[in-house]
């Protein structure tokens, strides 16, 4: 039976079509965001008909602005870049790399897409329910998002849904770090090394690592946090809080030990996102240089040691939280560590390039521009681990524009370097190149165009999560740059229309791919 | 036994691990910050509860499948009467309540495992058994 398949490539193929289908939802709430931040009075009668009760009169309202925030961070994070560079690529290619026929335990694998579906279903009905969508954002602090109803409109059973998708999908991404743990230490084919594994398969390996790790302790919180909302405990609400003029009878719970548990899972998702993408793009560089990649065993190394710091680091996400500033300077010199792993990978990749037969193909260019951007956003990030300069800057621009370089681009980035080197083994034809080239050179404008000004609204200290500027004389000046992000960002989001055509149309019309047309030297290409 | 078998239920056993420690973790933390502690009561015959999963290992041991399935169930049994009993409006209860439950959902899943797949599910199983004999010792001793 093909929905309920047991087959890995089947099931990656699945698990790509869902993150296809999040991507452009997320794209698309994220457009109307922007829409709203530059023309906050604007009355649409789209929104009126979309949210009767969220755009009354079709002029949104502060609430409806926070929802969709909240929606596409989740959308994006969870559904889009832990889904498809992990479960959608390495189930269809991490057997194929290691001589393994399938994934170590198939129906487990069938079970952890259909939770992983299940998942985004739930958090899409929070859309249809009374009160919408929950206000929290994809962090989902307390005491917001832990009070229900009265704190606003989504805080009920929106919020209850978006808990209930996240406990969801940390079941199934522990189900699938487990066969993808299982799979690489039991599956190699005979002969074949820890060390013999291409970095593609390190780098799923981490990932499943670190998922394992942190997707339980996510799963713990969202529990916690559930009961706090619908059996009257008080794991993270303090007591003495009034909302909307109503005495809270809860006491004694602690808001920060949330943040805990959420970024001792949040720091090692972000890595979770990027580390597949970085396996992928040594390969891509290598093979369209016509070299080996350099330093294989650092790098090798250094994927396992960003995994490893990933879980020390958390503490960077809330320097502002008071905690003591000897925990900041520790969780900050540590912070500052992942810069040398970082920089490892970086300049390996760089000599990997150099003087080799470079092949332009479309895969390369994303790999290229993965590289720049990797560089772009972790730049940023060395500022912010700062406790100092973090203490500005936390929730301005200034974080968006980092981690939407980083993660929100150069790992989507891999994603378009991973449809392009593999399409033929997925559908026997290529991708078109040039468009795909078209596609990147517009994009890569694009992403710059919409992430570079952002930093300059931070420098301001303009805030982030705030539905509109408009009461801030102080931000006056930053609306011409918010203008041209937001058109930057509709050009973006159009450009993105020539990769879906690409996309659609080369599986039926692209051109017949031969055996291994790239020349790589991996198991996946051989024909046996 | 498959080695695929064995690093699977390894691999879910640091899962598991992990959760509870972050349960744990919170328990420490959260005891730590509030003045609201106040230890919850566990009826004496819980504590009784440690031979279950001692009898279930060992009849897994000897090759009793069958009848160590049953002490899992029992085990979740009598998990399920202390739940019942637990206040949840104090924050010790709470969380003796969230730990107890998500082991019976441990010793659940290992039994019906053990009842499914036989003496191949049986490293699960220890580690459940042992799993108990913790979440018991914290609401005994620690807490
Ligand atoms: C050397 C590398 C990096 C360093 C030193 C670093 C540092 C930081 C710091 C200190 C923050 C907190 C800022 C604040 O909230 O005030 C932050 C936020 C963030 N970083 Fe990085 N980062 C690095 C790489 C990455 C990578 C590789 C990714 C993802 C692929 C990433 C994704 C994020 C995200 C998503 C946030 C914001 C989360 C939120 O508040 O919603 N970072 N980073
Ligand atoms: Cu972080």
């Amino acid at each position: 039976m093909i929905i309920f398949s047991i087959d890995h490539k089947v099931i990656g193929k699945q698990y790509i079509g869902l993150a296809l289908f999040s991507v452009v939802l997320g794209t698309l709430l994220s457009l109307i965001m922007r829409f709203h931040l530059v023309y906050p009075d604007a009355k649409v009668r789209l929104f009126q008909a979309m949210w009767p009760d969220g755009a009354p009169g079709g002029q949104m309202t502060p609430e409806l602005y926070l929802s969709l925030m909240t929606m596409h961070g989740t959308i994006m994070v969870f559904f889009v870049l832990t889904t498809a560079p992990q479960s959608g690529f390495g189930n269809y290619f991490l057997p194929l790399q290691i001589g393994a026929h399938d994934m170590a335990f198939p129906v487990l694998n069938m079970l952890s897409f259909w939770t992983t579906a299940l998942s985004l279903l739930t958090l899409l009905a929070a859309f249809f329910v009374e009160g919408g969508a929950p206000l929290s954002g994809w962090t989902a602090y307390p005491p917001l998002s832990g009070l229900g109803r009265i704190t606003g409109p989504g805080e009920g059973l929106g919020q209850d849904l978006w808990i209930l998708s996240i406990a969801l999908f940390c079941v199934a991404s522990l189900m699938a770090a487990i066969n993808f743990i299982a799979t690489i230490i039991e599956l190699r084919a005979p002969g074949m090394g820890y060390f013999d594994m291409p970095l593609t398969c390190w780098g799923w390996f981490v990932t499943a690592l670190i998922s394992l790790f942190a997707f339980a302790v996510l799963l713990a919180g969202g529990i916690l946090l559930l009961l706090d909302r619908t059996a009257g405990t008080s794991f993270f609400i303090p007591g003495g809080l009034i909302v909307n003029d109503q005495v809270q009878s809860r006491s004694g719970g602690s808001p920060i030990l949330f943040q805990h548990l959420f970024w001792f899972f949040g720091h090692p998702e972000v890595y979770i996102a990027i580390l597949p993408g970085m396996g992928l793009i040594s390969t891509v560089l290598s093979v369209f240089s016509g070299k080996k990649v350099f330093g294989y065993k650092a790098m090798a190394i250094a994927l396992v040691s960003i995994g490893g710091l990933g879980f020390v680091v958390w503490g960077h996400h809330m320097f502002i939280s008071g905690m003591s500033p000897y925990s900041s300077i520790a969780f900050s010199v540590l912070t500052l560590a992942v810069g040398v792993p970082s920089a490892v990978k970086t300049f390996n990749w760089l000599a990997t390039l150099w003087g080799g037969r470079l092949r332009f193909t479309a895969a390369m260019h994303y790999a290229l521009g993965f590289v720049s951007l990797f560089i772009t956003g972790g730049i940023t990030g060395l500022v912010l681990g700062q406790p100092g300069l973090d203490v500005y800057f936390h929730d301005t621009y200034f974080v968006v524009a980092h981690f939407h370089l980083i993660m929100g681009v150069a790992a989507i980035f891999a994603i378009f370097a991973a449809f392009h080197y593999w399409f033929p083994l997925m559908y026997g034809r290529f991708l078109n190149e040039r468009l795909g080239k078209v596609h990147f050179f517009l994009t890569f404008l694009g992403v710059y165009a919409v992430f570079v000004p952002l930093h300059f609204a931070g420098f301001v200290g303009n805030p982030r999560r705030y539905p509109d500027f408009k009461e801030y004389e102080f931000l006056k000046s930053v609306m011409p740059l918010h203008i041209g992000v937001t058109h930057a960002a509709y050009f973006l989001g159009a450009v993105q229309l020539i990769f879906l055509f690409n996309y659609f149309w080369s599986q039926r019309h692209g051109a017949i791919a031969p055996a291994n047309p790239w020349n790589a030297a991996t198991r996946e290409w051989r024909n046996d | 036994m498959t080695n695929v078998a064995r690093t699977g239920q390894m691999v879910l056993i640091a899962a598991s691990a992990m959760f509870f420690a972050a349960l744990t973790s919170a328990m420490v933390v959260r005891r730590g910050l509030s003045g609201d502690w106040a230890a919850p009561a566990l009826p004496a015959w819980a504590f009784a509860t440690i031979l279950l999963p001692l009898l279930a290992s060992w009849f897994v041991h000897t090759g009793r499948i069958g009848i160590a399935a049953l002490a899992g169930a029992a085990l979740v049994a009598s998990q399920f009467a202390l739940l019942a009993n637990l206040q949840l409006a104090r924050i010790a209860g709470a969380f003796c309540f969230v730990l107890i439950a998500a082991h019976a959902a441990h010793a659940a899943a290992g039994a019906a495992a053990l009842a499914r797949f036989g003496a191949r599910a049986a490293i699960f199983w220890h580690f459940a058994g042992a799993l108990w004999i913790y979440v018991l010792f914290l609401f005994g001793v620690w807490a």
